[in-house]
């Protein structure tokens, strides 16, 4: 269970975002304007924030270059309604970790957070383990069942991103964004042949694949 | 004002026309007076009166005045008096009351008497008139006919000016067929008029392009809204299962997202549009670039048993390099989808005649010719490909992008199959 602060002062998008993270299992606070959401991030702690880019009073980006100024690093997960690509860019140089665009779908926006929150965890992680795999980040080598498999470079970083999230459902859309860096819908087949093709490398007769794909949804690494 | 300068530029001009022609007469006349009394003062002193009785008789038209005073003042023989004294050698104008106007110079001989040589100017009097009344005539009639023609000059580009108004009414009312007039003249008002037809031009298509987007959209957005509220009434209204109510939701669900992914499509080409991303470009390197979207669409490929091939070489462009790669992404993503399964696909930057191009290939149904041009158009989608998934705003996009680059996009039949070729328009 994490703590999460959601700054929105949209009434029925806040109580959406909270019944959300809450169907997660986390507890989330709300601040409805800039002002007291940054009073409650500096004096609380918090392991995530959900923060609007559009604000009564403080705005979100000033917000979160406010927060990163006093060296505040909880990850921030932006959501606003501009979605021009110069303000993503924007959002993301001022301090925030990701970028959702309104109108979104809160299933998204709650595996974002998750993200958020794990590579918290993880970022001093060296070695990632789970359904008999070891992903070894700096040596960048598989082992399946503690034999070496040799993954192309795309590969590696598919299956690193799935491990790091492991027991969460990754759309494909935030699939092509974390491990390719595209921020456009790459269209509805080609993230599950780039599956279709790590489960050849990884699967093991006798054993249901580690990366399952939940229909209509996306992928799910499970260990 | 122009009107006024002339008048007064006419009028000194007849003057000074007038003045030089009453004064050369005047020297004429004043010459032939000195050279008639030069000519008596060479007669001998005894015999000047006789001359001068022989001079007058010969006169039989009474032109000539002649007289000889002498030094007492009496005089000694001629048809003219003094009545004052007058300078010798100076012409004067005088007046008889019997024959009208004359011109008289006095000379003293050298026995001191006077000779009066007189001439009649009524002729030169008359004469002057004329030229007085000749010039007064023809400047009265060269001001007539200036201010015709000033009103008849400046009346015609007032009529352009009017006529430019009413269209320039016209297309503010919101007419764009209309078009400025254009006399011919090349002159400033027609190069005015050209101008503001060329922006009526462009104004009329960006209007009808905007139209026939909102139309587009409208009827492409409509479609699933109005579906999404079919399925949410039918579900309010009527007293269904669990498993209807989340299959309903579902499908709602489905349609709002296609909603969704529509705006966001044109949001992006708007965004594109406006061409505010130039700012970011920077050198980059198709050949590179064409490789990485054949390594990320290869698996694809291979799935649908397609040969997918990649011929590269270097070319450079200016600009956004992940703008392209989704440009190109959409493009082979496209000859993957449509193409035919277990066909050939190929991704090519080449250099041909036209010059540098990249050309993505495949050999499947291709498009009619007579369809090439409504594909790029938004949301417009092929015949007989609608159960293929797709906002039908891809190929738009891609458009937006490449135009963004200044880039060009041409479709033509790659036997069989389609090609798509992106190009730099060719340098005229």
């Amino acid at each position: 269970m994490a703590a999460i602060l959601v700054i929105e002062d949209d009434d029925a998008t806040a109580a959406a975002i909270i019944a959300e993270l809450e169907r997660h299992g986390h507890d989330a606070s709300r601040a409805a304007d800039g002002d007291t959401g940054l009073d409650l991030a500096t004096r609380e702690a918090f392991d995530a924030i959900t923060l609007d880019r559009m604000l009564p009073g403080l705005d979100g980006l000033t917000l979160v270059a406010r927060l990163r100024e006093r060296h505040i690093t909880i990850p921030v997960l932006m959501l606003s309604a501009l979605s021009d690509v110069d303000e993503r860019i924007a959002g993301l140089r001022a301090g925030g970790d990701d970028y959702l665009t309104k109108p979104f779908d809160f299933a998204e926006m709650a595996m974002r957070v998750e993200v958020l929150l794990r590579r918290r965890e993880q970022a001093e992680a060296v070695v990632l383990r789970g359904g008999g795999i070891e992903c070894d980040l700096v040596r960048r080598t598989v082992k399946v069942d503690g034999e070496p498999t040799r993954l192309l470079h795309m590969e590696f970083r598919l299956l690193e991103f799935l491990m790091r999230n492991q027991g969460e459902v990754m759309t494909r859309r935030i699939i092509f964004e974390r491990v390719w860096g595209y921020y456009f819908d790459p269209g509805a087949n080609l993230i599950s042949v780039h599956i279709a093709r790590l489960r050849k490398k990884i699967d093991r007769p006798g054993r249901p694949s580690p990366i399952q794909t939940v229909k209509g949804e996306g992928y799910l690494f499970e260990g | 004002m122009l009107g006024a300068v002339f008048v007064i530029g006419l009028i000194a001009m007849l003057g000074v026309v007038y003045v030089a022609t009453a004064r050369d007469l005047t020297a004429r006349s004043d010459r032939i007076l000195h050279a008639t009394a030069q000519r008596l003062l060479q007669v001998p002193a005894d015999q000047l009166p006789d001359r001068i009785r022989y001079e007058l008789r010969r006169d039989r038209a009474g032109f000539n005045y002649l007289s000889l005073v002498a030094a007492d003042g009496t005089l000694v023989v001629g048809n003219v008096r003094l009545l004052h004294p007058l300078p010798p050698g100076h012409p004067v104008d005088a007046e008889s009351r019997s024959r009208g106007p004359f011109r008289l110079v006095a000379l003293r001989t050298r026995e001191g008497e006077t000779l009066l040589v007189g001439r009649d100017i009524s002729l030169l009097r008359d004469l002057r008139h004329t030229i007085l009344e000749t010039l007064t005539v023809s400047g009265l009639l060269t001001l007539l006919c200036v201010a015709a023609a000033a009103i008849g000059f400046s009346r015609a580009p007032l009529r352009r000016v009017r006529a430019l108004q009413r269209a320039s009414r016209e297309i503010a009312a919101g007419d764009f067929s209309v078009r400025m007039p254009i006399a011919g003249r090349h002159d400033e008002l027609d190069q005015f008029a050209t101008t503001v037809n060329a922006t009526v031009e462009e104004v009329g298509r960006v209007v009808a392009q905007v139209k026939g987007a909102t139309d587009a959209i409208a009827h492409d957005l409509r479609t699933p809204l109005t579906r999404v509220r079919a399925t949410l009434n039918a579900l309010h209204h009527r007293p269904h299962d669990a498993t209807e109510v989340a299959a309903g939701i579902r499908q709602a669900t489905a349609d709002l997202d296609l909603v969704l992914e529509r705006f966001a499509a044109l949001l992006r080409i708007s965004e594109l549009e406006a061409g505010r991303r130039r700012a970011g470009f920077r050198s980059v390197d198709l050949g590179k670039l064409v490789a990485q979207v054949a390594e990320l669409y290869e698996p694809l490929a291979e799935d649908r048993a397609i040969t997918l091939s990649l011929a590269t070489r270097s070319w450079s462009v200016e600009g956004d390099d992940k703008l392209l790669f989704e440009a190109l992404s959409n493009l082979l993503d496209n000859a993957i989808k449509f193409g035919r399964p277990g066909g050939r696909v190929e991704i090519a930057l080449i250099e041909d005649e036209r010059g540098d191009a990249i050309e993505v290939r495949d050999d499947g149904p291709g498009i009619p010719p007579e369809e090439r041009d409504a594909v790029l158009r938004r949301f417009h989608r092929g015949q007989g490909v609608q159960e293929i998934a797709g906002s039908g705003l891809g190929l738009s996009v891609v458009v937006a992008i490449l135009h963004l680059h200044g880039l060009r996009l041409d479709l033509s039949d790659a036997q069989p199959g389609l090609c798509v070729r992106i190009s730099l328009p060719r340098r005229e």
